[in-house]
């Protein structure tokens, strides 16, 4: 058993090359750290990765949209000077009904206002103000990612201060905008829409946002929350928008990665880990599966909470309280994604043919209704037949990311549940590709035909190749029970655990996913201060 | 002796004789005022009343039970002089398809012998789960005793108010504040998770975070619903839930009766029209016959609707109290269904032997019977419902006064109050005049399943939807709670942000339901709360 890396001594060991944890390798090594990241595949990125899964095409076998990302990252890291190029499409949401015309909601809000009002003039009048709103209440909700959840109950001063900016710029926006949020993001999204808009068509293009990433439907409590924290994207448009990457998601990880080693961090792929090492309780390093150790003064999981928890350290040797808290911790994954190679663009009823209306997302979810009896199948185990389909197109704005003329269609299935009533996914996994193309050929005939190749991945599948427990996205499901200083348990403060020394920098510590990038940025922020206080003088 | 109805005049008017109202009154008299209560229908409470809706059967026509009667109030008032008696209920009974039930009663080594039958882990957790939630109400206890401050205000008052709130708030152990956060957002049927397995525990807990709302257990904000209904307290035990005497509108009685002893006179058949308003401030009430009575201080008991846009004039108004009294959600959910029988009712579970742990038929039914055989029934129920229509197989729970208070029926024979959910106010299809029966068939289809006899003994049958709710005592869509008990309307947030503190804009106008803190059930909190603020103002 080779020792040699016995000695091997990091400040900081990552363990997953994921978006997140590649962020917090970037600023841990900007800061002069030594840092090792450790990637069990031979690929980077996590579920924010490109895959040639079909010969000639750049496939994003996770996700499709970066629109979240945090624009401090960015520029802090240089990203867009050093291979990353944005693409914002023209078209934020393109929602087709089966009788009657489309609803296209464009990133400039004042294109989208005349189709908007051939369905309803007052919801035209009231859309201006619905976004105003959104993105007032979003941008606090927005400051709230980046900073560290206190420590109820015990409040000291110096947690507490950081607050102090919110809380004044809250109260700034005026009394009215913070009894709003504090009224609005314990609602129903249904509820929400239905006191600004009467279009069912318009509020489920909006709607829909709000049940990304948790097991409810839009009548459940606390999915407007969802919905302000999907509008909060890059631009604040006050809906949901797409921001695309030129060569694909994976290139804005490669470019993550890259920046990292330039400022000296070291990434491993094929290193998977198999066990955190503790010395009297705290987090020394890492054990691989091929008996390799690696000591670190601080070890980072990107993998979600009861990987880390219980494979990486092991119950025994946790806290009783936390093992009983991480083993209630809800995943509740609820999509199932499907990759499609089509030999040509597929039509739908635009309203003027455009191709340009197909650029942004695609919404297969004619109204609220509709998404809500999603939700009652996936309650009792059944992948519902009418899903919510989530669609994006991206070589429509990126076509190098497939042969010539041909395209790709990346679709989140929505209210797929992880545990089946009947049978088990290995069997229902082609059954549920058939389902979900039968269901577009509605909206789009002839689809069908165009498909060359096919990938569907269920829960199981994303639970098994990319480590999202039960299929969620997310890392855990984003409930108002599992947000801020409850998330992943109560009492979490960002990306502190319970076990000094170790730290969670994924989505499944504060704020959560999105492919924000914000939990790996917050893993670096709160330890170069605790490093700092820990270790007195640094080598810089 | 002079007419004194010549010189109308009183320090106060409560409008509606419902529980809250007659609190009010009863605080407002004790303090020294002169009050005058008017409720519109020929018999007081609301829906705390006691009527003989058929020859010699008394029914509770609409609440049925009582625990979140607020002790403070019962001791104050000195209700049991006036004829308060709450009976302990003391057993509940879960019938399952297939003859097996759960019971659980006040005898503890009993219960958690039940419970082991379908779960030695839930018997084993049940002490916990008992403890735990017996900490969370008296945590939140706090809360029902305050007027809730606004924390957006910078008011001394409210800075003065958050200060204790916090401070009541943090000074708890941390894994209390965590359980309480989690009561706050989660699903009643997660949050039972975290305890049990079983599907008759699990349904028959889970159902108390339903109650009156329009949510499925699996609804995140029905943990909030379900610590609700655990607040309250009987002879200092918390979480018991007890029968009045005479039906809830023995309770209704006995607060009138405090009232009255304190000098408030109480006008039935009286409905009021409007609350005269000069120069910003009330002055009067005008009654629907169009007489006039002066009062300094008018206090409503009615609902938002009808407080701010009916009773007077919404241009008045700030425009942002109308906004959001337009946009607070009522959403009835409930029905109810009162049975006259002939006879006692057979439970088909109860001839089922099962060693010890058998109930006496007696007692099982001297307490409540729940008809939430798991949480995906009770889920399933609310499926039904949503999209606009009844529930064919509803969640029903169940008590049989006679057996325990046997005036209300005559010998021999029952009364059986049925409170079912899920009835959607507005239906997709058909109005409720069409289709009450067809309500009323799937209420009884359904406990034929439990109890075969049933069609036989039916004498009389009462059905009342969320319709008829609202036609008869006012609570608009038929929400039993005076408006749904969600976060974003509960708190200083009830009924709108910045009136949570039962004034109006209008000077000498008060609110003083349940549409205020602390909500619904029949606690008569929000009525006291009023009136100390009103006698605040005063001085």
């Amino acid at each position: 058993m080779g020792s040699a890396s016995e000695g091997e001594q990091f400040d900081a060991i990552i363990i997953g090359a994921g978006h997140n944890g590649l962020v917090t390798a970037a600023y841990l090594a900007k800061a002069g750290r030594r840092v090792v990241v450790l990637e069990r595949r031979e690929l980077l990125g996590g579920a924010a990765a490109t895959e040639e899964i079909f010969p000639g095409y750049q496939v994003n076998t996770g996700a499709c949209d970066t629109s979240l990302f945090l624009p401090e990252i960015v520029s802090d890291l240089g990203l867009e000077t050093n291979g990353v190029e944005f693409i914002y499409p023209p078209a934020a949401i393109f929602s087709p009904q089966l009788k009657g015309p489309p609803l296209t909601i464009w990133r400039d809000p004042l294109k989208s206002l005349n189709e908007i009002a051939a369905f309803s003039q007052k919801d035209a009048d009231n859309f201006e103000p619905y976004l105003r709103l959104v993105t007032r209440l979003g941008k606090i909700l927005r400051d709230t990612m980046t900073l560290t959840p206190p420590p109820l109950p015990k409040i000291t001063p110096g947690a507490a201060l950081p607050w102090l900016p919110i809380a004044l710029q809250a109260k700034r926006l005026g009394d009215n905008d913070l009894r709003e949020l504090m009224r609005v993001v314990t609602m129903p999204v249904m509820d929400f829409l239905d006191e600004w808009f009467e279009n069912p068509l318009l509020k489920a293009s909006l709607g829909v946002s709000g049940v990304i990433g948790s097991m409810q439907g839009p009548r459940s409590p606390g999915t407007t929350f969802m919905l302000l924290y999907q509008a909060m994207g890059v631009g604040n448009y006050g809906f949901r928008t797409t921001r695309l990457v030129r060569g694909g998601t994976g290139r804005l990880s490669q470019t993550l990665a890259d920046r990292a080693r330039q400022y000296g961090a070291e990434i491993r792929l094929g290193a998977s880990v198999a066990a955190i090492n503790l010395d009297r309780g705290r987090a020394s390093g890492v054990s691989l599966t091929n008996g390799e150790r690696i000591s670190g003064r601080a070890v980072f999981s990107n993998a979600n909470p009861s990987h880390t928890f219980f494979d990486l350290v092991g119950a025994p040797n946790l806290p009783l309280r936390l093992v009983r808290e991480v083993r209630a911790i809800k995943y509740r994954g609820s999509t199932a994604r499907i990759n499609l190679a089509l030999s040509d663009l597929p039509g739908f009823n635009t309203s003027s043919g455009g191709r340009e209306h197909l650029t942004g997302r695609i919404v297969i979810c004619p109204g609220l209704d509709y998404l809500e009896r999603a939700y009652d199948d996936a309650k009792y185990g059944i992948p519902s037949p009418q899903p919510y389909l989530d669609i994006v197109i991206p070589t429509l704005s990126d076509p190098s990311l497939a042969p010539e003329g041909a395209h790709l269609m990346c679709i989140d299935v929505r209210f797929t549940p992880y545990n089946l009533r009947d049978g088990n996914w290995d069997e229902q996994r082609e059954r549920l590709g058939d389902q979900v193309i039968k269901l577009l050929t509605a909206y789009s005939p002839g689809i069908k035909n165009l498909v060359t190749h096919r990938q569907v991945l269920t829960p199981l599948d994303l639970e098994q190749s990319l480590g999202l427990p039960e299929g969620s996205i997310y890392h855990g499901q984003m409930g108002l029970d599992q947000l801020f200083f409850m998330r992943p348990t109560a009492g979490s403060r960002g990306a502190s655990t319970p076990i000094p020394g170790l730290y969670l920098c994924g989505s499944g510590a504060h704020p959560g996913g999105g492919l924000t990038g914000a939990p790996g940025y917050n893993a670096a922020r709160q330890t170069l201060k605790e490093m700092r206080n820990e270790f007195g003088s640094y080598r810089y | 002796m002079p007419d004194l109805r010549l010189y109308e005049n009183y320090d106060a008017i409560v409008i509606g004789g419902g529980h809250n109202g007659l609190v009010t009154s009863a605080y407002l008299a004790k303090a020294g005022l002169k009050v005058l209560v008017l409720e519109q229908r020929h018999v007081l409470g609301g829906a705390s009343s006691t009527e003989e809706i058929f020859p010699g059967y008394k029914f509770s026509v609409f609440s049925y039970v009582v625990s979140l009667l607020r002790p403070e109030i019962i001791r104050e008032l000195d209700l049991p002089k006036h004829g308060l008696a709450i009976l302990p209920l003391e057993s509940t009974l879960t019938p399952l398809p297939g003859g097996d039930f759960l019971y659980r009663d006040a005898d503890h080594y009993r219960t958690i012998q039940e419970i082991s039958r379908f779960s030695p882990r839930d018997a084993d957790a049940y002490e916990d789960y008992s403890r735990t939630m017996y900490f969370m109400a008296k945590a939140v206890k706090y809360i029902l005793g305050i007027q809730p401050p606004d924390p957006t205000s910078l008011n001394p008052n409210d800075l003065a108010g958050l200060y204790r709130l916090a401070r009541h708030f943090l000074n708890l152990p941390e894994d209390q504040l965590h359980t309480l956060v989690r009561l706050m957002t989660m699903s009643s049927a997660d949050f039972l998770e975290r305890w049990f397995e079983s599907e008759p525990l699990m349904g028959t807990l889970s159902a108390s975070g339903i109650i009156g709302t329009f949510l499925g257990p699996r609804s995140p904000g029905t943990a909030y619903v379900l610590l609700h209904h655990y607040m309250g307290e009987i002879d200092g035990n918390f979480r018991s839930w007890g029968y009045a005497k005479g039906g809830t509108g023995g309770i209704s009685q006995a607060i009138a009766g405090a009232a009255r002893s304190s000098g408030v006179e109480i006008r039935l058949n009286s409905p009021v029209s409007e609350v005269v308003v000069k120069n910003g401030r009330a002055v009067g009430v005008a009654l629907r016959d169009g007489k006039e009575i002066a009062a300094k201080v008018i206090v409503s008991s009615l609902d938002p609707n009808q407080t701010f846009l009916k009773l007077v004039d919404p241009n008045i108004l700030p425009v942002d109290l109308v906004s959001s009294v337009r946009k607070y959600v009522y959403r009835g959910s409930s029905g109810k269904v009162n049975l006259a029988l002939d006879a006692a009712p057979n439970l088909v579970c109860l001839d089922m032997r099962s060693g010890d742990g058998v109930p006496q038929s007696k007692t099982a039914l001297r307490g409540a019977i729940s008809i939430s055989p798991s949480v995906d029934y009770i889920e399933r129920a609310y499926d039904q419902a949503k999209y606009g229509d009844f529930s064919q197989r509803p969640y029903i729970d169940i008590i049989i006064p006679s057996m325990i208070d046997p005036g209300m029926a005559p010998p021999g024979k029952h009364v059986m109050s049925c409170f079912v959910q899920y009835a959607a106010y507005s239906l997709e299809k058909g109005s409720w005049e069409q289709r009450r029966e067809a309500f009323g068939d799937a209420v009884v289809d359904t406990l034929c399943e439990y109890i075969p006899n049933l069609k036989d003994i039916i004498v009389y049958r009462q059905v009342l939807t969320p319709y008829d709710i609202e036609q008869s005592i006012g609570l608009t869509e038929g929400n039993i709670f005076q408006g749904e008990l969600s976060l974003s309307q509960l708190f200083f947030l009830r009924p709108a942000p910045g009136y949570a503190n039962y004034r109006t804009p209008v000077k000498g106008y008060y609110q003083c339901g349940s549409a205020t803190h602390p909500g619904g059930g029949i606690s008569g909190a929000p009525g006291r709360l009023a009136a100390l603020r009103i006698l605040k103002d005063l001085r």
